[in-house]
């Protein structure tokens, strides 16, 4: 099903790229056609959806989340040893989880829940796009049938997953305020998950493609990668955005909703607009106030927020920034120390971090 | 084929536990018709001495937990408390001070700011003094209360007040907002009050009606949106009047673990109103061992015990089928549905006991006190 029109014509001028070569090119290729570029999701990430399109967006992406460990088992029966498995069969526990109630896909299932949806409705996925179901088993036939190391080679969009807080599903969901803090409680497991995944692949496909054909299969592969993501926003810019042509069969506002009971989404305006006196700049200097620690976990080998009746989970994210917060450094300063760890650019951390100041200091555990 | 076998739920791992609630006495000078404390108190000749629960804090650290609430009775009756405190500090345990502020409280708070206290969290009866102290039973309580709240905020101690809210101060969510706010606190919890313990055998009295619960709650949500930034508003709304059970607990023996005056340990406070528990004791075993083996902690912990409707509820592992000692007392079998939850076939009954409750006159609160005879409310208050 992945024939190949033209049929390929040997390129003789072909050299083998070095290592490092060969990730500059791979890494080009994310640059040039990762998702993240999609209109749909540049609205996505500056909060412009409405409530519909972040929900045609849940639902339909999550025929992918649940497909993911598919593909995953697809590959991890084609692995020839064991330390590879031993490797690869972690996506598959990442996604589905441990236990019930566990993984990535019972994530995406709680936002899906989050903005609307009842569980049976996503389940069945009888709503989605059919572009979201072509895509994405074009994607699971692919690695499927592919070498193992263009199979391998097509996961390597988690080289591209942002690693800023915006860009990152939960940052992005905190714009809108039809997202309740439950909602996103629920994510960025993943988001320290990916780096890891994208490691060993890419070290992978380094050593494997040892001729130039193989390169550039790998290249091609991971390109096959990017128009999957990218065909299914087109698909839901398409029926949800502009011009708006919902295709027969496809979820429409209303469907698959729970009843909104008036009491259980009382206020959401309180979610909204961050009150003056929260607001930070990059002039200001974060403290915590007393009562409220930072602590490493030992038990639960992570760190927590320690405030009044209270435990906050946090992302590496936040631990970095709240590492930092010692009553003496600016936002600003913060931000730069970040830039120089991280290699990013200061403002764009600076950008991402004061809203989850904000936030904290709403919550009455950070202070100015 | 076998045939299919259930997907491994999280029952089969044992969470470890994040809170450690540490009743160190049941002495109190306050006498609240509500209390959480078991009708039968603890004698003090009964209390654990101070090595014990120093190596209970120690162990508990080594569990996982992260707060360590040091309750009562009040705390500060007993004469340890400052080196209870300067442990938890010591094992970076979060140290959670709820007392009443009464008594000799004010006279340790200084030396609790010194060793490292966390937060204090501070109980008020009510608003007007003299209501206050008739909720309470002290005389002059109120006065005590308040110059020993000025004294946490003046340490730069985070200040939680807790309300306890029932038909007797209802009225005066409004004025418990304010006086959070004069006082600094930073956090004020309106929490109706959940009937177990004393609170069950004064329901009558206690049970506030549906439209005064409904206007206080929009008074809270009203509150929370003006004080933003200012003052977290934490509300817990009455079992009887709401559509889903709470997780009591955070679910049976996931999250929390109580440490009675004498050394028993329990799922949560209310625990010992179930028959045929089996609890440990901190003397006889280690923290560790009480969390993981315990006949108690491993009766209801997780869904295998459930019964229908819980069982296939796509809500079991979100509230753990609600409050165990609530199903007992009200529908005679700890295993049942809360009937707090409109799921249960007795949902309905529950709600109407509550509305006739409060349609009537309320009768005299039943004060709470060591060796008063009171008899069990499940011999007295017939289940639904």
């Amino acid at each position: 099903m992945t024939a190949q029109f033209p049929p390929p014509v040997p390129q003789t001028e072909q050299r083998l790229l070095s290592h490092e070569e060969l990730e500059a090119a791979l890494r080009d290729i994310g640059a040039r056609r990762y998702h993240n570029l999609h209109p749909f999701h540049r609205l996505l990430h500056d909060g412009k959806l409405s409530k519909d399109q972040v929900r045609a967006w849940a639902l339909n992406r999550y025929y992918y989340q649940a497909m993911i460990p598919v593909k995953d088992a697809a590959l991890l029966a084609r692995l020839p040893d064991a330390q590879l498995r031993r490797i690869w069969r972690q996506r598959i526990v990442d996604h589905d989880g441990d236990h019930e109630g566990d993984g990535g896909i019972e994530r995406w299932l709680k936002l899906a829940e989050g903005v609307g949806f009842t569980r049976d409705y996503v389940l069945s996925t009888k709503g989605i796009l059919s572009a979201t179901r072509f895509s994405v088993d074009a994607y699971v036939h692919f690695v499927s049938e592919r070498s193992l190391l263009e199979a391998i080679a097509s996961s390597l969009t988690e080289m591209f997953s942002p690693t800023i807080i915006s860009e990152r599903v939960a940052g992005m969901l905190k714009n809108y305020d039809f997202i309740t803090k439950d909602t996103l409680a629920y994510f960025d497991k993943r988001l320290t998950q990916a780096p890891r995944d994208a490691d060993f692949a890419l070290d992978y496909v380094k050593r494997h493609a040892t001729t130039p054909e193989m390169q550039r299969a790998a290249m091609d592969a991971l390109t096959f990668k990017c128009t999957v993501l990218w065909t299914q926003l087109d698909a839901l810019y398409f029926a949800y955005v502009a011009p708006g042509m919902v295709p027969p069969d496809a979820w429409q506002p209303g469907e698959g909703l729970v009843a909104e009971s008036n009491s259980a989404e009382a206020s959401p305006a309180a979610t909204t607009a961050t009150a003056e006196p929260t607001a930070f700049s990059g002039s200001d200097v974060p403290r915590l106030p007393r009562g409220v620690r930072l602590r490493f976990d030992e038990v639960r080998n992570k760190h927590v927020l320690l405030a009044p009746e209270r435990t906050f989970d946090l992302d590496d994210n936040a631990v970095a920034v709240l590492k930092l917060v010692d009553g003496q450094n600016t936002v600003s300063q913060i931000a730069r120390i970040l830039g120089q760890t991280y290699d990013a650019d200061p403002a764009i951390i600076e950008a991402d971090i004061l809203p989850m100041l904000a936030g904290l200091a709403q919550k009455r555990v950070l202070e100015r | 084929m076998n045939a299919p076998t259930p997907a491994p739920s999280p029952v089969d791992v044992i969470p470890a536990p994040v809170g450690l609630l540490a009743e160190l006495t049941h002495r109190c000078p306050l006498r609240c018709p509500y209390c959480s404390n078991p009708l039968e108190l603890d004698r003090r000749s009964a209390e654990l001495d101070t090595q014990t629960w120093l190596r209970v804090l120690t162990e508990a650290s080594g569990l996982g937990v992260l707060h360590v609430h040091l309750s009562g009775g009040e705390p500060t009756a007993r004469p340890d408390i400052v080196e209870i405190t300067a442990k938890c500090a010591e094992l970076g345990l979060y140290s959670n001070l709820i007392t009443s502020g009464v008594g000799g409280a004010l006279a340790k708070l200084d030396a609790l700011y010194d060793v490292g206290l966390d937060h204090v969290q501070l109980s008020v009866q009510g608003v007007d003094a003299a209501n206050a102290e008739k909720i309470g039973g002290l005389k002059n309580a109120q006065p005590q209360k308040m110059q020993f709240a000025a004294r946490v905020t003046e340490l730069g101690l985070p200040l939680t007040l807790n309300s306890v809210i029932h038909r007797g101060n209802i009225h005066e969510v409004p004025g418990f907002i304010d006086l959070a706010v004069k006082l600094g606190a930073k956090r004020l919890e309106v929490a109706h009050t959940q009937y177990y313990g004393w609170a069950y055998v004064n329901r009558a009295a206690l049970m506030p009606d549906k439209s005064q619960v409904d206007e206080s709650i929009r008074i809270v949500e009203a509150a929370r949106e003006r004080l933003k930034g200012q003052l977290v508003i934490d509300l817990v709304v009455p079992d009887y009047y709401a559509k889903y059970p709470k997780a009591c607990a955070g679910g049976w023996g996931r999250k929390l673990m109580n440490v009675t005056p004498q050394g028993k340990v329990l799922p949560c406070h209310a625990a010992e109103t179930i028959p045929g528990l089996e609890f440990w004791y901190v003397t006889d075993h280690s923290l560790s061992e009480i969390w993981t083996q315990s006949p108690a902690f491993a009766a209801y912990r997780g869904t295998s015990w459930m019964k229908e409707p819980c069982r296939s509820c796509d809500r079991r592992e979100k509230d753990w089928g609600g409050c165990r000692c609530q199903a007992l007392a009200l529908t005679g079998d700890a295993a049942n549905t809360d009937p707090a939850c409109s799921l249960s076939p007795l949902h309905a009954k529950m709600r109407d006991l509550a509305k006739e409750e409060a349609a009537e006159t309320p009768p005299d609160y039943i004060y709470r006190s060591i060796g008063t005879n009171v008899q069990n409310p499940l011999s007295e208050k017939a289940p639904l």
